[in-house]
């Protein structure tokens, strides 16, 4: 008699297999990858270089000084490029929802999310995290004592982009076409991840730990490395996992009242 | 019943004589698909606003801090704020037409437009300036709301409107060089490695954030003498600096990038159709 799986396991061995899958094809590309990769790498480095001016000319802002917003810039880039590198299917989630294209993964014995989120990789997700550890580096935060922070807070950052990107790419189950929107959403909390939250009143900072969640993506994980404490990790960890439980929850009930696969598509 | 027909040749006004007709309907009809596609243009918005909130608030915290002592800016913190109004309504408003470009050659479409009456860069650079005539419109109207929202003032009238003026020519710049950007997939295949570059260039030597005058000495120079510098932060410093005079020496440096980057813009163009013709797409 077979062992009973658990699902849960199971879906983990195939999401490794198929980022193991996507990632060797995008490597295969060697051209398209090196090119997209150190585009992306000179791309985060020249706009970091406008924090270096403006700390260069006035020193400090609201107390965060260069070594500071190294390290925020780092976490956000190193987490959000993890997450376009395991979970690149996320920037057209809306756009498949809407076009009936879940229909072929429904009929598959894994999680549909799984499926649709590890379908495609992005190759500048290798960019944004060479530049992202390379300014945690200089920031002076990565050493072998704070190393298990590092990790802890990396997860939570790209926990929370993923969670982000699923959450709003969710909608297009409840309000159609919405790629603009989702994108715009996930967009938006990238932005305000790389500024310092000082910078935002209580409103603003009510909005991105809710709605969009920057707090977590980067305010919460650079706190921690600040000024490591028991609450903050507490915080952080609970607050991404809930997140994320939210999002996984919005996406399977979107998932139940998902009707498109008698839309009829023809190629023009 | 009686009917009259004129039979005879139409008068031929200046612009049919030149065929100027067909690119202006061109223009037109982006013009129009762009307005039907609110939910771009209202994303556009939603980010201005984003933008232009986010950095506001970076200046108030440095003119708090110069409060307590820290190097000084040379303007107010309302210059600072439309400053970026002016900077981000040029750069927001430009189209992806670069991208429209590359998915051309990518699809093989341009082979059957080449063959159309009309010039294929013309008919793409109609298609830019529709759908960027509608950007500068709205995000024009949103940033004088977003200005005095942000900015708690109003600027000078006069140095506002040249200022706007001015970045009209400024897009027009930015909008050749990225359709110049678009054609090199015709040798490239795949444009956009060459306009993460060029984008981060304009956005660093261009001054889209920061002002130049606070930049160091060194990379200040460098980033005035680049053509980037006459896209953003002219327009950016006629709004802010309180100096009318710079407007016009900023109009002749503009129109000579223009020229410059129209003429870049037909040699890809010739050279690019030549070898699409050659050795094929």
């Amino acid at each position: 008699m077979s062992k009973l799986r658990s699902p849960w396991r199971d879906n983990c061995r195939f999401a490794v297999a198929l980022v193991g899958t996507t990632t060797r094809a995008s490597f295969a590309l060697r051209y398209a990858f090196w090119m997209s990769a150190g585009m992306m790498l000179l791309n985060n480095l020249l706009f970091f270089s406008t924090w270096w001016i403006l700390m260069q000319r006035f020193g400090h802002v609201e107390g965060w000084r260069l070594e500071d917003v190294m390290c925020l810039f780092g976490i956000s880039a190193t987490g959000y490029g993890v997450a376009v590198i395991l979970a690149g299917g996320l920037f057209d989630l809306s756009r498949k929802i809407y076009d009936g294209e879940l229909d072929s993964w429904l009929t598959q014995p894994k999680s549909v999310l799984v499926q649709a989120l590890g379908s495609r990789t992005h190759m500048s997700g290798w960019g944004d995290l060479a530049s992202g550890v390379g300014l945690l580096a200089l920031s002076g935060t990565l050493g072998w004592s704070t190393l298990p922070l590092v990790v802890v807070g990396l997860a939570c950052a790209t926990t929370a982009f993923v969670a982000c990107g699923v959450a709003a790419h969710s909608l297009a189950f409840w309000l159609g076409r919405t790629h603009e929107l989702s994108r715009a959403i996930f967009e938006f909390t990238v932005t305000f991840s790389v500024y310092p939250p000082s910078l935002f009143g209580p409103h603003i900072k009510w909005i991105l730990f809710t709605l969009l969640p920057a707090g977590f993506a980067s305010y919460l994980p650079v706190e921690l490395l600040r000024a490591p404490s028991a609450r903050t990790l507490l915080a952080c960890v609970l607050g991404t996992l809930l997140y994320a439980s939210g999002a996984v929850w919005l996406f399977n009930r979107g998932v139940r009242r998902y009707s498109s696969g008698s839309r009829f598509a023809a190629p023009v | 019943m009686n009917q009259t027909i004129s039979v005879g040749a139409p008068r031929l006004g200046m612009g049919r004589r030149l065929g100027l007709s067909k690119y202006c309907a061109i223009a037109c009809v982006a013009f129009r698909r762009r307005y039907n596609e609110r939910s771009v243009l209202f994303g556009r918005i939603a980010f201005y606003a984003v933008l232009l909130m986010i950095f506001s608030a970076l200046w108030r915290a440095v003119f708090a801090a110069q409060a307590a002592g820290s190097a000084p800016p040379s303007a107010e913190f309302g210059d600072y704020v439309w400053y970026l109004v002016v900077t981000e309504w040029i750069v927001l408003s430009q189209p992806s037409l670069h991208m429209e470009v590359q998915s051309d050659v990518q699809s093989g479409d341009i082979a059957y437009q080449l063959g159309r009456p009309v010039s294929y860069v013309g008919s793409k650079l109609c298609e830019g300036l529709g759908d960027l005539a509608l950007r500068l419109i709205v995000l024009g109207a949103a940033g004088l709301v977003f200005g005095r929202f942000f900015a708690e003032s109003w600027p000078d009238p006069t140095q506002l409107l040249l200022a706007a003026l001015v970045g009209l020519l400024a897009s027009l710049l930015m909008l050749l060089c990225l359709l110049s950007i678009g054609l090199c997939a015709l040798w490239l295949h795949d444009c956009m490695p060459i306009y993460m570059v060029w984008q981060k260039l304009v956005f660093v030597l261009g001054g889209l954030m920061l002002p130049l005058s606070i930049y160091p000495g060194w990379l200040q120079s460098l980033a005035l003498a680049s053509p980037f510098s006459a896209m953003l932060y002219g327009p950016g410093h006629l709004v802010s600096g309180h100096e009318p005079g710079l407007a016009l020496p900023l109009v002749l440096k503009l129109c000579g990038w223009c020229t410059l980057a129209a003429v870049v813009m037909c040699v890809l163009e010739r050279r690019g159709v030549r070898r699409l013709e050659v050795e094929g797409g």
